[in-house]
């Protein structure tokens, strides 16, 4: 099975403080991995290196096929833009722009028509159950609803790789087991794999494999499925 | 178990036979132990004794006699005694997943090893009661929910062991 994303001896520090010692991982097209781990043991630095986000200071993130290290700001930015996708604890929306604005905002930053845009992001808002408050802003909508628009957003491009860090994180439990639910079955759909941040046990159980960090290296993995 | 004050709830909605009272405990609980035929028809005679239930009914149908049983009057108060009754938390005792990690950490075994098992064997369960959920009615995943957050709270526990148990080899080196 090709990888979707191959993590190999990633390291990175902020200023004197080490994040990730040397981690290695592989996510293979459509897995589902949680990394999980104790509070700063590094799982949040490795899905922004993994991401495209922050710049490993030794290893290499290969996303897609593509060497990130080996590409041009340009095209890392091109292939952050089409080959990832992200969800946040807190949606993170644009706040002036209708959900539908939103879920188009990836396609019109790559240059897609307007018309073809819009009518991608209402496809995926359907799909996860928000097509009617298509035209509404974030602020008068719940949060449950806002995450939803956000899993939209972060699948309308087709991406490869679709990281969600915290995802329930501001959501009550059951709020938080339907949007991993609908975040399993998004992906899936829309044949992605999917790299799950988390320090709930609960959520962690969705993945198909567990890949738990402590003081910035791999403590151990385990096959769930 | 309480199987006496279940089978006094399993009555509470109406009158029924011993075979009702079987398939009503397992719809309710249907991730534990069916309930055994011959329980049932022991409990009902316990209750019947001690004035709880009554008979109020003997229906053959062509088929065996089936003796069809109701609550009394005392048979509801006790239920709802029962119901309304907190209880209290489990003794302390440790179980086998407690007694096993204090062997490994006593025989010199790789603790973090035997983690990573538990975690992987855990959360699959997890994972299993989850994906039963979807059909199941809402007794059936209050029970799911209560048995994951257990399994939640045991995994939680073997965090903090190794947390131990890593402070304790740093300060020792």
């Amino acid at each position: 099975m090709t990888d979707a994303l191959e993590i190999q001896r990633v390291e990175y520090a902020y200023s004197r403080d080490v994040a990730l010692r040397g981690v290695s991982l592989g996510v293979d097209a459509g897995e589902i991995v949680a990394v999980t781990g104790p509070s700063g043991c590094g799982k949040s630095t490795l899905v922004h290196c993994a991401a495209g986000i922050l710049r490993p200071q030794a290893g290499t993130v290969t996303l897609a096929g593509r060497n990130l290290a080996e590409l041009t700001e340009a095209e890392r930015t091109r292939v952050r833009r089409t080959q990832v996708g992200i969800v946040l604890q807190f949606g993170q929306l644009v706040p002036d722009l209708s959900l539908k604005d939103n879920v188009a905002l990836p396609l019109l930053l790559e240059g897609h028509h307007a018309a073809a845009a819009r009518r991608a992001a209402l496809g995926w808002l359907e799909r996860v159950g928000v097509a009617e408050d298509s035209e509404a802003l974030p602020s008068e909508l719940s949060g449950g609803q806002n995450q939803r628009a956000a899993v939209a957003r972060a699948l309308v491009t087709g991406p490869a790789v679709v990281f969600a860090d915290e995802p329930t994180g501001s959501l009550d439990s059951r709020a938080g087991e339907q949007m991993m639910e609908l975040l399993v079955a998004s992906a899936r759909d829309g044949g992605a794999a999917l790299v799950i941040v988390t320090h709930d046990n609960l959520i962690a159980a969705y993945a198909d494999r567990e890949v738990r960090l402590r003081d910035g290296v791999v403590q151990h993995e385990v096959r769930l499925s | 178990m309480a199987t006496a004050e279940l089978v006094l709830g399993l009555l509470s909605a109406g009158p029924a036979h011993g075979y009702d009272v079987k398939r009503g405990h397992d719809s309710w609980f249907p991730d534990s132990r069916p309930l055994a035929f011959g329980q049932v028809y022991t409990t009902l005679g316990r209750l019947e004794r001690d004035e709880l239930v009554e008979v109020v009914d003997r229906a053959s149908e062509g088929g065996p006699e089936r003796t069809v049983y109701a609550l009394t009057a005392k048979g509801r108060e006790r239920l709802a005694r029962w119901l309304a009754e907190p209880i209290e938390p489990a003794p302390g005792g440790v179980d086998e997943m407690v007694r096993k990690v204090v062997a490994t950490i006593r025989t010199g075994e790789d603790a973090s090893a035997y983690l990573a098992r538990q975690r992987a064997i855990y959360l699959h369960r997890i994972r299993e009661l989850k994906s039963a959920e979807a059909g199941g009615d809402s007794s059936s995943w209050l029970v799911r929910d209560y048995v994951a957050l257990h399994l939640d709270a045991d995994l939680r526990w073997l965090d903090r062991a190794l947390d131990r148990i890593t402070e304790q080899k740093e300060t020792n080196r």
